[in-house]
């Protein structure tokens, strides 16, 4: 990974090859070969014929058809994939729905798309300096691995969030906030993705050679492009 | 509200309508650099960031330029977090951005509305259909 002139910060390099890691080892509830099926999709998502049409429309629900999917997932969760690759700010809670109408639990939804963020980061910053993006690891054997039920609770979100006693934090967030919840349904979707994204943004003295008000900006930008309401 | 927050920290006000606008100087230090690259990298316009890999290492250096990079990339997958699982801002924050929500023009990407606005075009593309299909 990085295999770069540009200076790529070493902390960030070793938090990506982890990260990568443990896309290709078996996941709370899906198996290191589905984990980096998720990966090759996400990519596929970016010149399948269908996710191009239905940018161009004014409704992505108004275009049906069929994915050039390159993975034997489930179609319903080759839909979600492409479309929080390639079109995040016009998902909607009719797309989660449809994936656990198609039978498939929310905590394969939570993992998958834990996967497909983690990657979007990893492919992003690789893309963004003018490099291929990594190759996958190969996949480790074994089914997956289980977890131990985690609290949670029904906080208006379309998933579950951890249960955890509200704190303040700093600049008016509480400690814990909804961002860092989102994923509670499955810890290890949430480790996953903060071990790459925490390299990444610090709410505060940004550990990077940008002031933090810079910082603020990119993060702002990329969340209105994105249509984040959060 | 982190933006504005940093705005506070040091003194300054940042014109926050920068963020949804395409253009605009929000004030920030180099904002219109910092801008482009971000946008260039978000919207997978490859061909267009050597060059502005090149013009922002002159403004910025090259160490800053790749930052602005990783946290342009740190937000592309964090959004989509947020944007899959549908989650609300949280308490505080929603009481303390309220005005400036309105201001900003944020409100508009709330789950549930686009929800609804995505599902009501899908529901007039559907009706569209059919009555051209038994029209026809």
């Amino acid at each position: 990974m990085y295999d770069t002139p540009y200076p790529v910060r070493p902390e960030l390099k070793r938090k990506h090859l982890e990260a990568w890691r443990l896309i290709a080892s078996p996941g709370p509830f899906l198996d290191a070969r589905e984990r980096v099926q998720i990966v090759h999709e996400a990519r596929a998502a970016l010149s399948c014929d269908l996710c191009r049409r239905r940018l161009e429309a004014l409704s992505p629900n108004a275009v049906a058809g069929v994915h050039d999917a390159v993975s034997d997932l489930h179609p319903a969760l080759v839909d979600m994939i492409h479309r929080v690759r390639t079109d995040p700010a016009r998902m909607t809670k009719s797309v989660f729905e449809g994936v656990l109408a198609a039978g498939i639990p929310a905590e394969h939804y939570i993992e998958a798309v834990s996967v497909v963020c983690t990657s979007v980061i990893v492919d992003t910053f690789h893309n963004a300096l003018g490099l291929p993006v990594p190759d996958t690891l190969p996949p480790e054997p074994g089914p997956p691995t289980g977890q131990e039920p985690p609290r949670v609770v029904d906080a208006d979100a379309w998933v579950p969030l951890t249960d955890v006693a509200v704190e303040d934090g700093v600049f008016g967030l509480p400690r814990s906030p909804n961002i860092a919840r989102a994923m509670g349904l499955v810890p290890g979707a949430v480790a996953l993705f903060f071990l790459a994204f925490r390299a990444h943004y610090a709410l505060r003295d940004v550990p990077l050679d940008i002031s933090q008000a810079q910082a603020e900006f990119i993060a702002s930008r990329v969340s209105a492009i994105n249509e984040c309401f959060y | 509200m982190l933006l504005r927050a940093s705005g506070e920290r040091d003194d300054r006000t940042y014109d926050l309508s920068a963020v949804t606008d395409d253009q605009g100087d929000s004030g920030v230090a180099h904002s219109d650099t910092i801008r482009a690259l971000t946008e260039a990298a978000v919207g997978n316009r490859w061909d267009e960031l050597a060059a502005l890999r090149d013009r922002a290492t002159a403004i910025l250096g090259e160490q800053a330029m790749v930052d602005v990079l990783t946290v342009a990339a740190g937000f592309n997958g964090i959004t989509r977090v947020a944007d899959a699982t549908g989650i609300p801002l949280d308490d505080r924050a929603r009481a303390a951005t309220e005005d400036m929500r309105a201001a900003v023009g944020i409100d508009r990407f709330h789950y549930a509305q686009k929800s609804a606005r995505y599902d009501i075009a899908t529901g007039e593309v559907s009706a569209y259909r059919s009555a051209s299909s038994s029209s026809g």
